[in-house]
């Protein structure tokens, strides 16, 4: 019996020691896109109490952050401080107990890829997200996978999602001929109309400026920023073939897509 | 010769007895019958029965989400099954009780036609429209556990604002679960194959018609088939009539539907847990 015992137990922390050795993932994520960019990806390890977002619940407010302005942190933008997913997580590259996150700065192009290498700190699930420009607030997502133990190379294909915190106008955020419907703020990323990432450096054509709106329109020179949550699978952005005018200042021959719209290979070391 | 004479007095006497006994006469009838007695002490219960051979059941839930912006989802058929039977078969023609399912919204064909074969297990009409963007209500099927090495799930749940089109399962695996597991199912679109998608207001029976005066269910099923190929196959999406006025005419000027109503797949994510 007792030695029975002293044999399990011995089993136990082999296997608590297994589970501990910190093992450094390498993600490689492809947009499969052939106009649509990724604003900076944010990458999560966490452990069940935490989810970047849920299909069919309402987007959190550094989702909203997110999906309309590309913004993860205050670096980005300091005028998220608190809201963003830097306060719903905690610091950048450390172990915040429930997760560890880390910043893939800068814009993946479409149809281009970007390693880099990733220390889960054991976490047991994965997420990424990162918002599609240009659009009102589109964004790639993976939802909570677990993360394999196994050594060896995952693959895993990715939709876009709207958030569902800004109705989709298509409306070009550089236009200066509409503002926000009561404010009057001038259009742009979060908390106001309009398309974001417009004149990223990685477009492939710029966006037109004569657009009415699609899911908003525009009365008077102005356009309400409403909502249309929860969190679900966006519809793909609409566009039109008129620069000057049509509904949508998008193109629909250039910037449409559809799912999947990210891969993902997750490559596990032999420990 | 003596002996013999004493014999025959004897038997005379014999006789003599015999014939004086006479006859007793007929009986009198039956008395009533007395009072019936108090009743007795209970017996013992019996022992247990033997349990019976794989006599278990396995329990699932089954969770849908409607991950569509503008989309409703009608009742869904919920079907538990053995490997061996499929609802409909992609680039084949619709069962009727499909193009029912896919034209009107109303599943029940879909569960009697499931309940025919001999591979069907458990089924459930969700009974209720799931809104888009929302989670549904939980539905509970129950096999025999020893079922569950084998065991496939079919789902069937119209997209109300097309012509013709469902999402759901077609007979994916689910074998082996343990208790406690789950699987997650991001679901595609099919086209029954058994409208043509003219997207019109006579023709789809959801909302998007009938706020234009149209839908219900006379625009729902119609037992002709007049669609480009009479098979199941992946649903091309809803053009709509966004578009249809400007100079590029990329919309369908009769659609009832708008660019609201437009989807990509997934459509519906489906999550399966064993309970027990």
């Amino acid at each position: 019996m007792k030695l029975t015992k002293l044999a399990s137990a011995t089993l136990l922390s082999l296997a608590t020691i297994s589970v501990t050795q910190a093992v450094t993932l390498d993600i490689e994520v492809t947009n499969l896109t052939q106009a649509q960019s990724f604003t900076p990806r944010l990458v999560v390890a966490h452990d069940n109490t935490v989810d970047t977002f849920e299909v069919g619940e309402s987007a959190s407010s550094a989702l909203a952050w997110l999906a309309e302005g590309g913004v993860i942190d205050d670096e980005q933008s300091a005028e998220s401080s608190g809201e963003n997913f830097e306060a719903l997580l905690g610091p950048a590259d450390t172990d915040n107990g429930s997760n560890t996150w880390h910043k893939v700065d800068g814009l993946l192009a479409p149809k281009s890829s970007n390693s880099f290498q990733f220390d889960a700190l054991d976490k047991p699930y994965l997420s990424l997200v990162s918002m599609l420009i240009p659009t009102n607030d589109a964004f790639v997502g993976m939802d909570s996978i677990a993360i394999p133990t196994e050594p060896g190379t995952y693959t895993y294909y990715l939709n876009a999602y709207d958030a569902g915190t800004e109705l989709n106008d298509e409306l070009n955020s550089a236009r200066t001929d509409i503002v926000e419907a009561e404010t009057g703020n001038a259009l742009g990323g979060y908390g106001v109309p309009g398309v974001a990432g417009g004149g990223a450096p990685t477009r492939v054509v710029d966006l037109g400026m004569g657009g009415t709106g699609v899911a908003a329109q525009v009365v008077n020179g102005e356009v309400e920023d409403g909502e249309d949550g929860p969190v679900h699978i966006h519809r793909n952005a609409l566009g039109d073939t008129d620069l000057e005018g049509g509904a949508s200042d998008l193109d629909s021959t250039v910037h449409r897509w559809l799912n999947p719209v990210a891969k993902v290979v997750v490559t596990v070391p032999a420990s | 010769m003596n002996n013999s004479i004493i014999k025959l007095s004897t038997l005379l006497l014999m006789s003599a007895l015999i014939t004086a006994c006479g006859d007793d006469g007929d009986r009198g009838p039956q008395g009533p019958a007395g009072e019936q007695g108090e009743a007795g002490v209970d017996g013992q219960d019996g022992q247990d029965g033997q349990d019976g051979i794989n006599g278990n059941s396995a329990v699932y839930t089954v969770q849908i989400t409607n991950l569509t912006h503008g989309q409703p989802l009608a009742p869904a058929a919920v079907i538990l099954h053995e490997s061996g039977f499929q609802s409909f078969v992609d680039n084949e023609p619709a069962s009727m009780g499909i193009e029912v399912m896919a034209e009107g919204g109303d599943p029940s064909m879909v569960i009697e036609e499931a309940m025919a074969s001999t591979d069907f297990l458990d089924a459930v009409n969700s009974g209720a429209v799931l809104p888009p963007k929302s989670v549904g209500d939980i539905q509970t099927l129950v096999v025999p556990e020893l079922d569950a090495d084998d065991l496939k799930l079919t789902v069937t749940t119209m997209l109300v604002n097309t012509n013709d089109g469902f999402t759901g399962l077609n007979a994916a695996d689910v074998s082996n679960m343990t208790v406690g597991e789950t699987k997650t199912f991001m679901t595609v679109t099919w086209d029954a194959g058994t409208e043509k998608n003219t997207e019109t207001l006579s023709t789809i029976p959801g909302p998007a018609a009938a706020n234009a005066g149209g839908g219900g269910a006379s625009a729902g099923y119609d037992p002709v088939r007049d669609d480009l190929a009479d098979v199941v196959r992946l649903h091309s999406g809803v053009v709509t009539s966004a578009n249809s006025d400007d100079a590029s005419k990329e919309g369908l000027a009769m659609s009832v539907l708008s660019e609201a109503h437009r989807f990509d797949n997934p459509t519906s994510r489906i999550v399966i847990t064993r309970t027990r």
